[in-house]
């Protein structure tokens, strides 16, 4: 089955006159081939769904088949094997035949950068070293730091490493990787260097159909000076041209708005690849599969059943004298926004049409318009004062040297939530996020509601809630899934106890987990718009935050202090009071882990 | 089969003396016939004073109807002390020294037992109260996680036992025994616990002898009868009907011992006390449910027995219909035994007859493995050659109530097998409407939700799920969320006949079967055994050590169900 057909620009339908000169070129994508677009897709979505395991909605890749199909069906069928085969993302990715072969130019700008450095071109070199990077590929770094393509090189090796599951080869394919890091010195708003820039893709692009990604890993403040800059003088001619941005997209409704406009003016909407880096992370990636793919979650998934939910981040550091970023953003910006809300938002959204990106964000909007903008009462915040704990002394946060000793930004926060929709009408969404707690973790979960009508009632003392099921995700450290559950202890007696259905991924799965970046990334090169934030979903979750923070802000409110590696401030366990609800990570029980 | 011959009529109110043996709600409740005479107030009184006390020291939670243990100021109130004397019938047979003695011991060991009891063996054979302690001692084990004083308490526990030697159909012998009784008794009220641990055709002579010499005059007497009880339903009925003439129903405890064990107790407790479960146990969620019995070896030379039986009457009748019910049952209103037991017979009720079209049966045949050969099931002295009785059989059945209709219910239990395991197995139904179809090949009743609780060997309860397998790809795969017991409890769990004993000493019955039970669970198989041995249908065989008779396959097939147990993908 050679299925061979030829290259068409990203799904958008991008007949319509647009402002930019980034759009979409259609030069390549005649309009016969556009019209059957639809059809053809189909099948080809159908023949991915076998090929591979990344079968989600890939709408616009230059790809072609690779591996004779029925090994890879066998392999689908075993179900025994312990982790995916390395052709998971090989066959997807723009392998060519034919005349018009595809390739990807990737370009790190701000590749000087600290996360460009720890994560980006790490999270490059392991998709490479899992060979889930098309054949042609360049990765390019722009910075206004003048290096040469040996120093940049230098540079990036220094963070790479290999798999530890499969470490043969691994200096080779460093090797390899690393001729195919080019750097280009510029400023982020001089149209004329990335002219330059643009000169030199070309030439490693070599004819072939060309795809552009650009990572900006940059201040927001110069997001749009660069977009303008890209998409005037270096997006791609005849193939798609792509932009991941990262956080913050904008501190409040109305900056958010401005930086999406902004955007808009130079990119499509399908053009725009905002990270949440936490929707790469393995268990939140699994979360759906668990709703959508257990029966035995389905009936429970409501109000009938589950008395809360808790979405649980923190840190066990601080600043770290890095917080000048940090002050003008606070914590509720910096996680509770972005990263909390859209677990929440994948935890309670209807069940979508399809896995199709839009189908999935679609729910995503829904629930975020049907939740109720917070509530100063409803928020506790907090901030991390110093402590000094056996001879250690551990710094606070007004003492770190970027941020200004009158500030009142919180590091810590937690909040209630609520989503009137019929589903969910009454059940408090919790959110905690710190920093310089004592522990690091971040998990989430849910606690169902008391058995009814308990015929077990005496054997649980005077509160029934504290006895209840509770299903635990843990997105990290050491990724685990578990039911709480109440059995009897083993002996003559008839006691109770919870114990715990248990499922820890190192012991089931050997496997290295990738980091979020990969599958980010890799998502990104294959159009695969799932994991990324849409405007109007960023607008919903602005909504929901900006009258909070304007409040906090224009009333100037104190957060508690709590001390460095403490558990937080006890205000947390009044706002759970409030609404009924245990925080579930600092009862007494035994934890795994 | 012994029929009710006993000569000698005696009155049922000579063995009825049960004074304390019914709680408020039961006689409220009357779901029984039973005659109770003569109850003091004091008693009832006492009762539920007593009744806390017990509890808290051995306690077993759930409300004990009918004890007498005492405390100081209870003695002095009654100025009678109690005692129990637990009389085992069959002292030298085997189940006595593998299973009743070392439960008594465990329980001696453990505290539970009240401070006043006596041991006492009768059987046929000669023995002094020193030749039974030492067959005893040979048996006797302490906990692994708490050895000290072990041989302390094993001589302190000899010395509470006794002999007497006499047959099981003599009155004076009976007599002989009731006088020894009274001794060691010295005055206190005494309840007695007989334990019949002989065969069948025997029971009701032992228990007409011990009725009429050998009951207590004062406290409760209580008769433990063990399996089988008949071979179909006529020859069950009669059974109870002989047992009744001289006992009533609540001084009967039916032992299925497999009710006694640690998984099975905790069914209950999975299901009512756990909200996550509640919604899914119907047939909009359950899709079949199996329960599965298999042992790694044969008769091995002792089948005699069990080939006048068959493994339809020795485990699925009792064992595995009895889990099936305790699965199936409706809410109770209580914990009481008689709430519990009630809805347990309402579903056995409610199950449709067993279909011969619905069982398979085979046989073993013999095996070469290496250099190994494991005889054939006919190969055993002890059996006919051309035995028909099946060592193996599944058998599909259903029941026709608003819960459960349609959901097979797939029973399998087989002896000399590839495994040794008891476990129940719930598959649910594929998840409507699934987006991730795609990625579950043809058939999605392949990963589907299944619920595991393995009764033995390695207690432990499992849920298999679908998760992502951790990768950058789309991957599912099936894992299991698992409660493995050794790892989570690292104490030993008691055996099923030490929770038993403990039970019918409390008089909870509970985990009793009650005759209405009995005859329900013997209606639908009757008809079944009945056509089994008419139409003289032949096993098919299977090699020993083998996964059993290609035909449950197929039994399995036509429901549309695969066995759990048979899939390549766990343990």
């Amino acid at each position: 089955m050679a299925l061979s057909f030829p290259n068409y620009s990203s799904s958008s339908p991008s007949n319509l006159p647009s402002p930019s000169s980034f759009k979409h070129h259609q030069r390549t994508t005649p309009s016969s081939i556009l019209s059957s677009q639809n059809s053809f897709r189909h099948r080809f979505l159908k023949w991915v769904s076998i090929q591979s395991a990344k079968n989600q909605n890939l709408n616009a890749v230059c790809m072609q088949e690779a591996l004779p199909s029925n090994e890879t069906l066998k392999k689908l069928k075993d179900r025994s094997l312990p982790f995916a085969p390395p052709e998971e993302c090989g066959n997807v990715v723009g392998f060519s035949t034919g005349k018009e072969e595809c390739t990807v130019s990737i370009t790190v700008v701000g590749a000087s950068g600290d996360l460009a450095k720890k994560k980006i071109f790490p999270a490059l070199f392991a998709l490479y070293y899992e060979d889930c990077l098309p054949k042609h590929f360049t990765i390019f770094g722009y910075a206004r730091s003048k290096m040469t393509d040996a120093e940049l090189r230098n540079m990036v090796s220094k963070t790479l490493t290999c798999r530890i599951d499969k470490r043969e080869n691994c200096s080779e394919k460093m090797n390899q990787f690393l001729k195919r890091c080019f750097y280009h010195s510029g400023q982020y708003d001089s149209e004329e260097h990335f002219v330059e820039l643009d000169q030199k893709l070309k030439e490693h692009e070599a004819g072939r159909i060309t795809n552009r990604l650009f990572y900006l890993s940059i201040p927001p403040n110069i997001f749009i000076d660069v977009v303008k800059c890209a998409g005037l003088s270096a997006s791609s001619s005849n193939g798609w041209t792509r932009v991941i941005i990262e956080k913050p997209f904008g501190r409040d409704s109305e900056s958010s708005a401005a930086l999406t406009r902004g955007l808009k003016q130079y990119l499509e909407e399908d053009q725009i690849f905002r990270i949440d880096h936490y929707l790469g992370k393995e268990l939140v990636e699994n979360i759906s599969v668990l709703r959508f793919s257990n029966l035995l979650f389905e009936p429970l998934w409501s109000r009938q059943y589950i008395r809360n939910m808790q979405f649980i981040f923190s840190e066990d550091f601080g600043t770290e004298g890095r917080g000048g970023y940090f002050d003008s953003y606070g914590i509720i910006r910096d996680i509770m926004q972005n990263h909390l809300l859209q677990i929440l938002a994948l935890f309670a959204m209807e069940t979508p049409v399809s896995l199709d990106a839009e189908d999935i964000r679609n729910e995503k909007v829904k629930v975020l318009r049907s939740m109720r903008p917070l509530q100063l009462e409803n928020v506790v915040i907090g901030q991390y004062r110093s402590h000094t704990k056996n001879g250690v002394t551990y710094a606070g946060y007004v003492d770190d040297k970027m941020v200004p000793k009158d500030s009142l930004t919180p590091t810590f926060a937690a909040a209630a939530l609520f989503i009137d929709n019929a589903r969910w009408d009454g059940v408090p969404f919790l959110m905690k996020a710190g920093k310089a707690l004592h522990t690091r973790r971040a998990e989430i979960r849910v606690q169902f509601r008391h058995v009814p009508g308990s015929l077990y009632k005496k054997s649980f003392g005077k509160d029934l809630d504290q006895a209840t099921n509770e299903l635990v995700i843990r997105v990290q450290p050491d990724e685990a899934i578990y039911l709480k559950i109440n059995n009897k202890v083993p002996g003559l007696g008839m006691r109770l106890d919870r114990s715990d259905l248990y499922l820890h991924y190192a012991a089931r799965y050997s496997k290295e987990i990738p980091d979020a970046y990969e599958r980010l990334l890799l998502d990104a090169i294959q159009g695969e718009r799932r994991l990324f934030i849409r405007s109007d979903e960023l607008d919903a979750a602005w909504k929901l935050f900006t009258p909070l923070l304007k409040e906090l802000e224009e009333k100037k409110i104190t957060p508690e202090l709590y001390p460095f590696g403490s558990r937080g401030p006890v205000r947390a366990h009044y706002l759970a009071e409030k609404y009924n609800v245990q925080w579930g990570d600092l009862s007494t029980e035994h934890v795994h882990g | 089969m012994a029929t009710c011959s006993s000569s000698s009529f005696i009155s049922p109110s000579s063995f009825n003396n049960d004074p304390t043996q019914l709680p408020k709600t039961l006689q409220k409740g009357l779901l029984l016939p039973i005659r109770r005479s003569n109850i003091p107030l004091l008693h009832i009184h006492s009762n539920s004073h007593l009744r806390k006390q017990f509890q808290s020291k051995c306690s077993n939670g759930y409300p004990l109807n009918a004890v007498h243990f005492q405390d100081e100021a209870e003695a002095e109130a009654e100025a009678k002390e109690t005692t129990i004397s637990i009389t085992v019938v069959g002292a030298s047979g085997d189940l006595a020294k593998k299973k009743i003695f070392p439960a008594l011991f465990a329980l001696f060991y453990e505290d539970c037992l009240p401070k006043h009891f006596t041991v006492f063996g009768y059987a046929r054979s000669k023995l002094t109260d020193e030749e039974l302690r030492n067959m005893i001692s040979r048996t006797l084990t302490c906990r692994i996680d708490k050895r000290e004083n072990c041989s302390d308490k094993m001589v302190q526990f000899l010395q509470r036992c006794f002999y007497h030697s006499g047959q099981y159909g003599s009155e004076e012998n009976f007599l002989e025994l009731d006088r020894k009784l009274k001794e060691k008794e010295a005055g206190r009220l005494p309840n007695r616990l007989f334990y019949l641990s002989i065969p069948p055709n025997i029971f009701v002579d032992a228990v007409r002898c011990a009725s009429c010499c050998a009951s207590s005059a004062t406290g409760w007497t209580r008769v433990i009868v063990e399996k089988p009880f008949g071979r179909d339903s006529e020859s069950s009925g009669e059974l109870t009907r002989c047992l009744k003439q001289y006992l009533t129903e609540d001084q009967i405890f039916r032992i299925d011992h497999y009710l006694g064990k640690e998984l099975v107790e905790n069914l209950s407790v999975l299901r009512f006390s756990n909200l996550v479960f509640e919604p899914l146990w119907s047939r909009q969620y359950i899709r079949n449910v199996q329960l599965i019995f298999s042992e790694d070896f044969g008769v091995e030379g002792r089948g005699g027995y069990f080939d006048s039986y068959g493994i339809i009457r020795d485990i699925m009748q009792n064992h595995l219909l009895q889990i099936l019910a305790l699965f199936a049952m409706e809410t109770p209103v209580s914990l009481d035994a008689e709430d519990i037991r009630n809805e347990k017979v309402k579903v056995l009720r409610s199950m449709r007859t067993l279909q011969l079209d619905d069982v398979v049966v085979g046989q073993y045949k013999g095996h070469t493995k290496g250099s190994k050969t494991y005889p054939s099931y006919t190969d055993d002295p002890t059996i006919p050659n051309h035995s028909l009785t099946a060592t193996f059989a599944a058998a599909a059945l259903f029941i026709d109530n608003a819960r459960w209709d349609g959901v097979p219910f797939l029973m399998k239990a087989g002896k000399a097998l590839h495994n040794r395991r008891a476990e129940i197995r719930v598959q649910f139904r594929h998840v409507p409407g699934n987006l991730y179809k795609g990625k579950f090949g043809m058939d999605m009743d392949e990963a589907t939700n299944e619920l595991v609780i393995r009764v033995q060997p390695d207690e432990a309860i499992y849920l298999t799920i679908n998760n992502k397998i951790p990768g950058l790809g789309m991957r599912l795969d099936r894992s299991n969320l698992n409660l493995l017991y050794k790892a989570r409890y690292p104490r030993e769990i008691p055996d099923a006949y030490e929770r038993l004993l403990l039970d019918a000493m409390a008089g909870e019955r509970r985990l009793f079967i009650r005759s209405d039970e009995l005859d329900a669970a013997w209606a639908l198989f009757t008809p079944l055994l009945k056509e089994l041995e008419e139409k003289k249908i032949a096993p098919e065989l299977y090699p020993y050590g083998s996964r059993g008779p290609v035909g449950e396959h197929y039994l399995a097939a036509k429901y549309n169900i695969r066995w759990g147990d048979l899939t390549s993908d766990d343990s």
